[in-house]
């Protein structure tokens, strides 16, 4: 974005803007009543600013997030702000005081607080996608279009559908929500079949656990989204849009439908499109959601009233939506598509690694210090995003590993820490992209368990058509839950091997296909934990319940009697300021006196 | 129409453009084995036993379109494992109470699990079950319910109660419904377990709790 404008986003017109992202994670976090609250301590103050809902930075360790911009001061950023010190923080601002921020966005002078571009977090990022989050106001066609919005759809209707398409073939751009499978390749396929009524649909299910880019992306910048769709259908000569969004992410539903009727008003949408002879109009479809239905057979099925995937080919680009050629694309895709068009494909060209141009939003949550959404050029490699970007662990505790591609990806153990991610890399380690959740694993996790939980959360989402996967994660989940409780013998192992692999290669969708990635890549890593649990009855970071013992150090303990007093089955006997003890035979492993002891003397055995 | 070549282990048919690769497979002469597809009824690929290897890609026979060119084969360690996976998978959830089912012989399932050798289907499945025919109706410790098939019956079709020789059905659900089989038709369940005396060392102990037939 150029300088001008982005000055402009971050003064205002009067000169004075306070911008605070609305989203749904920040709103969660506290940023409603932010916003309340610089609302009153404006009009308490008395102050000529604007009070600016923007969307999210991806920063979500931050929210929420308050940055104050007045012309002449550097634009500061303060950081978990709660309601009763807006008024304060605004206050001092206005006084040049600028203690207590955490970032200026950029310099004016010798300020001793850095700027994000000396953050590591925000330097090595390369917001090309995200560009606009946390600087529009994502509700505001007028901030879109300023930001250079709509130039590119422009651009994309001058030329003719085959060039678009070659456009999108030059960049290489892949699809940022799964296979990655090249984007021209499907729109071409769609392009060529002979037929007056086609779809293109926007997959905004993102129903992965601990996954929420392309909720963050299309809440903090739907026109992004709306303008790639448009372009997708121009390309493939598409009658009609869908984004097909969950019901329970009301607000990224209601602000797709507000670009929408926006667009439409603006002439974006509807009829001959911008003067030419396009027609597009685009409906945003509200599902029940379920893990499958990001699946796009199975997705297509849901908008058509029925939902479960099936047996591919054909391919939906021949025979989709209502046995229509239909594109789907992922958000990010789709973002990726009209910022190509608006700043030109070397821009995108540029970043990324030889066979994956481009940057990709990853999601890094579990044990990191900087929980949030970053995009990085593809090829970046895991410590670069898990340690200088996310943060490493808390205090005290060791990276192990990471789990790359949610439920259908793979644990990657951080000793392989050097590796780039992209597509081939990933895949050849056991992981999967997906669509770019990443689940940073610690050293008080068993891998085992780890294993269970994602086969647990597969095997509630199979939807049950096929065999191997209805009936196959079943048993795999039966043979984990029988190795982490000491019943698993070696057997169990090559037959978890088996199965695991049986099941992925012969699995009906892509659910079942990687569904056992998490055991497969579990067993390829981490084989001596499996091998603990079974031999010698021991869960190594004493996880599992039903091989961990509580014992209590008698030269710790002090005799406070919490422990007794908040265990459930009477297991703890002892009296006021004696040594407590824990009865195994009674103790049903729930933990609470091991979260409770103020002085550390509970400990797993 | 336009047609289409496959090869098929090798050998070169055509089929119409829109046959499936199970069509091409037939069509060359050769088979696989086939669960959930009935021909013009259901053909959603959803037992995965077809399983095949097209141009070393693994799809279901039944559903995969036939395309130029193609190269199909129909037998390979891996695929015999897929299958016999997914027969076991089938099985471990299948209520099997072949003493009581109207297939008689008839059964597919049966046929295919003797033909991949996977266990899970007992003697009664092959044993012709027409009226008082079942020894165990006649009240006799008939060891066909808890025995791993594909002897053909040889012994219960003369008259002779199974004795187990194939070894035991290791499932506890199959145990079970067979002690309840035992008990409806009043078979003692110390007979049952005199007539096992031959291959009883080598019953795993969690089965050997189940107590079979007897008073409730
Ligand atoms: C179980 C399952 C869940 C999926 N969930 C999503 C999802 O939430 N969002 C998404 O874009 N793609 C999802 N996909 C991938 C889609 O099937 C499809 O490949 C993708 O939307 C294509 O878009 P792209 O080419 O732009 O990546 C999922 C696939 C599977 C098998
Ligand atoms: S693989 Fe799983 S989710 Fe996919 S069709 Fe089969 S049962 Fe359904
Ligand atoms: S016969 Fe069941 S998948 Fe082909």
């Amino acid at each position: 974005m150029l300088q001008d404008s982005l000055r402009r986003f971050i003064y205002g017109s009067k000169g004075f803007r306070i911008r605070i992202p609305i989203a749904s994670c920040s709103l969660a976090a506290g940023a409603g009543e932010v916003y309340q609250a610089a609302l009153k301590a404006v009009d308490r103050l008395g102050i000529d600013a604007e009070v600016y809902r923007v969307g999210c930075t991806g920063l979500c360790f931050m929210d929420p997030w308050v940055e104050i911009a007045k012309e002449g001061l550097p634009p500061a950023i303060y950081a978990n702000v709660k309601p009763d010190q807006v008024a304060t923080i605004i206050e001092r601002y206005v006084s040049g005081d600028l203690s207590g921020a955490v970032a200026v966005r950029f310099k004016q002078g010798g300020e001793r607080i850095p700027s994000l571009d000396e953050l590591d977090f925000w330097r090595l990022q390369v917001r090309f996608v995200s560009r606009n989050c946390g600087l529009v106001d994502p509700e505001s066609i007028e901030d879109y279009i300023a930001s250079g919005g709509y130039q590119g759809l422009r651009k994309a209707l001058s030329m003719r559908r085959d060039e678009v398409i070659e456009t999108i073939k030059r960049s290489g751009l892949r699809g940022r929500g799964g296979a990655g499978f090249p984007t021209w390749f499907k729109w071409r396929v769609a392009y060529e079949q002979e037929s007056d009524v086609k779809y293109v649909i926007c997959n905004g299910d993102e129903g992965d656990p601990g996954a929420f880019m392309n909720r963050l992306l299309a809440e903090s910048d739907p026109h992004r989204v709306l303008e790639g769709l448009i372009i997708a259908g121009y390309a493939i000569g598409a009658t009609k849009g869908f984004i097909f969004v969950r019901a329970e992410k009301p607000l990224m539903a209601d602000r797709l439908e507000k670009a929408v009727e926006d667009a439409r008003k603006a002439g974006f949408l509807g009829k001959g499109i911008l003067g030419t002879n396009f027609d597009f109009d685009v409906e945003v479809y509200r599902s029940a959601g379920a893990f499958v239905c990001g699946e796009e057979t199975a997705l297509i099925a849901a908008i058509e009233g029925r939902s479960r995937p099936r047996q591919r080919p054909p391919y939906p680009a021949t025979s989709g939506l209502w046995g229509k050629p239909t594109v789907i694309n992922n958000v990010e895709t789709l973002a990726h598509v009209a910022t190509i068009f608006q700043v030109g494909v070397e821009e995108f060209t540029k970043l990324g690694t030889e066979k994956s141009k481009g940057t990709k939003m990853f999601c890094v949550t579990g044990s990191v210090n900087r929980t949030g959404v970053y995009e990085v050029p593809i090829g970046t490699k895991i410590k670069t995003l898990v340690f200088d970007i996310a943060g490493g662990p808390p205090e005290g505790r060791k990276v192990k590993a990471v789990q790359v591609g949610g439920p259908s990806g793979g644990c990657i153990p951080i000793e392989l820490a050097d590796l780039e991610l992209d597509y081939e890399s990933l895949q050849s380690y056991g992981a999967i992209m997906g669509s770019g959740g990443l689940v940073v694993i610690d050293d008080g996790n068993c891998m085992v368990d780890v294993a269970k939980f994602f086969t647990g959360f597969t095997l509630a989402e199979s939807c049950g058509k096929c065999l191997p996967c209805r009936v196959g994660m079943k048993v795999l989940s039966e043979i984990l839950e029988k190795i982490t409780s000491g019943q698993g013998t070696l057997e169990d192992l090559d037959l978890a091997q088996e199965l695991g692999e049986s099941i992925a290669k012969t699995g009906l969708c892509a659910l079942g296909g990687t569904a056992p990635n998490p055991v497969l890549s579990t067993l390829r890593y981490y084989k001596h934990e499996y091998i603990e649990h079974v031999l010698n009855k021991r869960c190594p970071a004493k996880v599992c319940p039903k091989l961990v013992n509580y014992y209590i150090d008698p030269n710790l303990c002090r005799g406070c009697t919490q422990c007794a007093k908040v265990c459930p089955v009477g297991a703890i006997s002892g009296s006021p300021g004696k040594v407590h003890t824990v009865n195994t035979e009674v103790c049903v492993k729930c933990g609470q006196c091991f979260s409770i002891c103020p002085f550390g003397a509970v400990k797993k055995v | 129409m336009r047609v289409v070549k496959v090869y098929v282990n090798g050998v070169a048919v055509e089929v119409p453009e829109g046959a499936t690769v199970l069509n091409a497979i037939e069509k060359a002469g050769y088979s696989v084995p086939l669960l959930c597809y009935l021909d013009g009824l259901f053909n959603e690929a959803t037992c995965r036993v077809c399983v095949v290897l097209v141009n070393g890609r693994v799809v279901p026979a039944c559903r995969f379109p036939a395309s130029d060119g193609i190269k199909v084969t129909t037998e390979s360690d891996e695929l015999l494992r897929y299958r016999r996976t997914n027969l076991e998978l089938l099985l471990s959830t299948h209520r099997i109470e072949c003493w009581s089912c109207s297939r008689k012989s008839g059964c597919e399932l049966l046929a295919l699990s003797k033909q991949l050798g996977v266990e899970g289907i007992p003697v009664c499945a092959e044993c012709p079950l027409a009226g008082d025919s079942c020894l165990v109706a006649r009240g006799e410790p008939c060891l066909g319910p808890l025995t791993v098939a594909g002897c053909s019956a040889e012994c219960t079709r003369n008259g002779a109660p199974c004795t187990g020789c194939r070894g035991f059905i290791t499932r506890p659900e199959v145990w079970k419904s067979a002690a309840e089989f035992y008990r409806e038709h009043g078979v003692d369940g110390k007979k049952v377990e005199v007539a096992m005396r031959f291959f009883w060392a080598s019953v795993p102990d969690h089965l050997k709790k189940i107590a079979l037939g007897g008073a409730p």
